[in-house]
């Protein structure tokens, strides 16, 4: 049939093709004839900005939408659209980008859920559930106890284990993983590169999607580029690199410049400090934290998932509660019992989630916008519509923010222009300090240098700013510090002009907890 | 298409303009001063209720108990008066009272809701029960022959003979409104409703929000209170029974959403109006005052049903604009 030499892409049939696949929404064009071909065994790379219309790709393949217009063909049949039933009995396996799981359902109903296995009369087989729940998560490799309820699995692991149903459950033939990484540690992403790469061999065809050049440039054979809804480019992987990929995906400027870490000098900050913290202590979060924040610094928080970081932030922002220590606003001392109290101290918070925590959905830009600032907007009682506009126009022109007008419902814009919302909306609010809790996250290299710029630039120019990312890069290109935290204490602190990548990224892994003692 | 946009969030008052025509010619009586002046009359008392229930709605809760608030608040007031002190009560002070213990049945309300975590549905149901059974329990049937001064408000007339009740409701409607729309608390109201995460994080003190609007329910639950018992010159214990599920088909009829964040007081207006409206042709053609009741249920299935329709008929119209860009793009030559 077809055989799979070494790292090349195998020539393998093509097992899915999709022509011409449209996707409208109010307000929107998600997808515009859009093509592409997967092949057996290998992994074929989908990559775009926010907004380019890849996960509205995998969700028609997947039968999660039905397209507007155009075919898929699987195998030979020829599909209008899709339904998830239709698409698993196709064999399509899907790993959204967030774990889709029933949070109180143990891990080996989750698995199951909703194929439960069943006796002939209808009543499910727990034990023969449980125990083949065992034996696939010992095949994938994962160390999980299935009889534990799906919540207490740390975000990273709930993915895992979404992978493994796809690989190992589902007898897919066509498994796609929307940006799945995102979700992962590194050490469990690592973990998904091993996978993946065992699975190809046995001749599925995998779907990966992701924004970050290097993992595509790592593990794909093929590439698909999106931009603005339309395929632009099927490339096999080794005809790409960094430059001629970001080219592609951005369709002008060469982005894959990245950051030259560390090379400005630090901005000399005299003057008091506008935040202070003392031994601040979370029990089962961070432990006996204390540093100084000045006005016009950027202050970094790196470390891994679970390292205290944001929690860190949460805290001083008054979302959630402190169990020890002290905090000063410059000078003062203050405790912050909830955002409001925050905000009226002059400390901002940029929540980590910005769909469910930064915007309500159904509102406008405007009304976004204007949210925490509407107190500075007012005439009297009332709010002076005008002053309102001005200020939102102001707002959406300095951060650059697409929509086609300020009235436009917010759920309709692109990922990184919803981010460009919320951080305008704390802009807005005029603070001492910024707390930003990954303002770079899930967003495409575009909006995330504006964004770094924007932060760099305009927060840092009224405020002290501290901000915690995913990625070292986002951090050593616009702080001035940066702080490490392990295990929810700080165990060291670097200046700028000695951002070294090496000792950053052991730093942060400071105490490795080795995986499954 | 902005004009259809336009006309789609104002629909109640489209379908009110259409059944008023239709009533014009088709029902007996219909059309004369004294009919219409009576539609918003007896629209007065629910419509209180329906501004109660749409302001609670915004804030992505339930209040059930609004229809027993009616009838307890003025009861403890007209017991003070009559039974339980002795030297009777100023009927100015009656009308405080009335609304002082509507707005404390609210501040509970609001409290157990957002401090206890109680979901509002169960609390306000709960207290639905228990205020109607202490009205049944402590009022006889009925008080009547009420001070003049307590009644002015649900009875008096003012010029051209419109009742002072439905200026007053009017007067409250139009308040709300420009508050809902322009005032910073108004949009720290509707947010709580469509996010109150994103409410909490960006600032706002979403429970006192919460609290506010329950307090005020149950302010307007007294009103409504007041009114009636105005109009019929006694306190009985059945009042209100049955209007809270009315107050819902008004207020979604009027545009307000069940899952919160959306709604205008005028929309509200818009759909008690028409509640009254239909209730009034009704009885006019003569229908059978039972079958006037089941046919309540449907309007609350219509409202509902109209409430999709919107969302639908959203959906259709921008996707016919997606399709005009479309054809846009086809035909102009492939840009950037």
């Amino acid at each position: 049939m077809k055989s799979a030499e070494g790292e090349q892409a195998a020539e393998g049939r093509v097992i899915l093709r999709l022509d011409g696949i449209t996707k409208l929404y109010p307000g929107s064009i998600a997808l515009y004839d859009a093509r592409m071909d997967v092949r057996e065994g290998e992994v074929h790379g989908i990559i775009g900005k926010n907004g380019a219309g890849k996960s509205t790709l995998v969700n028609v393949v997947s039968g999660i939408t039905p397209p507007t217009g155009g075919i898929i063909e699987i195998g030979g049949d020829r599909y209008s659209s899709l339904t998830r039933q239709r698409a698993k009995r196709k064999g399509i396996a899907i790993v959204t980008q967030e774990p889709e799981v029933v949070p109180d359902f143990t891990v080996a109903e989750n698995l199951f859920f909703p194929d439960y296995l069943r006796r002939p009369g209808g009543r499910i087989m727990w034990g023969d559930i449980n125990r083949e729940a065992g034996r696939m998560m010992e095949q994938a490799g994962l160390r999980v106890n299935v009889l534990a309820k799906m919540s207490d699995l740390p975000l990273s692991e709930q993915q895992l284990v979404l992978v493994a149903k796809a690989f190992y459950l589902e007898k897919a033939k066509i498994i796609i993983l929307d940006e799945v990484t995102a979700s992962l540690s590194s050490k469990d992403a690592a973990f998904l590169y091993e996978i993946i790469a065992a699975q190809k061999r046995g001749g599925k065809a995998i779907l990966f999607i992701s924004h970050h050049m290097g993992e595509i440039l790592e593990i794909c054979d093929r590439v698909t580029v999106l931009r603005d809804g339309q395929t632009v480019a099927t490339e096999e992987r080794k005809t790409l690199d960094r430059h001629r990929l970001s080219l592609f995906i951005v369709g002008g400027e060469d982005l894959a410049g990245g950051s030259e870490g560390g090379a400005a000098v630090s901005r000399v900050k005299t003057g008091d400090p506008v935040l202070t913290v003392k031994g601040l202590t979370r029990a089962g979060a961070f432990y006996d934290l204390s540093f100084d924040l000045r006005g016009g610094e950027i202050l970094g928080i790196a470390g891994l998932r679970g390292s205290g970081r944001t929690e860190l932030l949460k805290a001083i922002a008054g979302v959630d509660r402190v169990d020890e220590g002290r905090i000063f606003v410059k000078g003062e001392e203050r405790a912050f019992r909830s955002p409001a109290e925050a905000f009226a101290g002059g400390v901002v918070y940029l929540p980590e989630n910005r769909d469910r925590e930064g915007l309500i959905e159904n509102q406008s830009v405007r009304e976004n916008l204007s949210l925490s600032s509407l107190k500075h907007l007012t005439r009297g009682a009332f709010i002076n519509k005008r002053e309102e506009l001005k200020a939102v126009e102001g707002l959406i022109d300095m951060l650059s923010i697409v929509t086609p007008s300020p009235e436009q419902e917010v759920r309709n814009l692109s990922g990184g222009n919803r981010q460009k919302v919320v951080v305008g909306k704390i802009f807005a609010a005029r603070p001492l300090v910024y707390l930003l809790d990954e303002p770079t996250r899930g967003i495409d290299i575009g909006a995330k240098k504006s964004i770094l710029a924007i932060i760099k630039e305009r927060l840092a120019s009224r405020a002290g700013v501290i901000m915690t990312a995913p990625g070292l890069e986002d951090l050593v290109s616009v702080c001035d510090r940066i702080l490490v935290l392990c295990g929810g204490r700080v165990v060291n602190e670097f200046y700028r002009g000695a951002f070294g990548e090496r000792e950053l990224y052991l730093a942060i892994h400071g105490m490795d907890r080795a995986r499954a003692v | 298409m902005r004009l259809q946009l336009v006309v789609l969030d104002n629909l109640i008052w489209l379908i009110l303009i259409l059944f008023f025509l239709v009533n014009v010619f088709f029902t007996p009586n219909f059309l004369s001063y004294g009919n219409i002046v009576n539609i918003f009359y007896h629209s007065t008392i629910l419509s209180m209720l329906v501004l109660a229930q749409g302001l609670v709605l915004l804030t992505g809760n339930i209040d059930l108990s609004i229809e027993s608030t009616l009838a307890f608040a003025p009861a403890i007031a007209m017991l003070l008066s009559t039974k339980w002190l002795p030297g009777g009560l100023n009927p100015y002070l009656a009308i405080l009272v009335t609304l002082t213990v509507g707005g404390l049945v609210g501040l509970f309300n609001g409290v157990s809701v957002t401090k206890l975590g109680i979901n509002s549905f169960i609390h306000t149901l709960s207290i639905l029960i228990i205020l109607r059974g202490l009205t049944l329990f402590f009022v006889p049937f009925a008080i009547y022959k009420l001070s003049g001064t307590y009644t002015f408000l649900g009875r008096a007339r003012a010029f051209a003979d419109i009742p002072v009740a439905v200026i007053f409701t009017l007067f409250v409607f139009f308040t709300l409104h420009i508050v809902l729309k322009n005032t910073p608390f108004g949009r720290y109201v509707l947010a709580t409703g469509g996010n109150p995460r994103a409410s909490y994080i960006s600032g706002i003190d979403t429970d006192k929000m919460v609290i506010v609007i329950f307090l005020f329910a149950g302010a307007l639950a007294a009103v409504a209170g007041m009114l009636a018992a105005g109009r019929q010159d006694a306190v009985n214990n059945t009042m209100g029974k049955d209007m809270v599920l009315l107050s819902f088909a008004g207020a979604i009829l009027g545009g307000t959403t069940l899952s919160g964040g959306r709604g205008t007081a005028l929309g509200m207006l818009g759909g008690a109006l028409l509640l009254g409206m239909i209730s009034n042709s009704l009885t006019l053609i003569g229908i059978n005052v039972f079958l006037l009741y089941a046919t309540y249920g449907i309007l609350i299935f219509f409202a509902v049903l109209l409430d999709r329709f919107k969302v639908k008929l959203r959906e259709l119209l921008f996707h016919r604009e997606n399709m005009r860009t479309l054809r846009e793009l086809e035909t102009a030559p492939r840009g950037k």
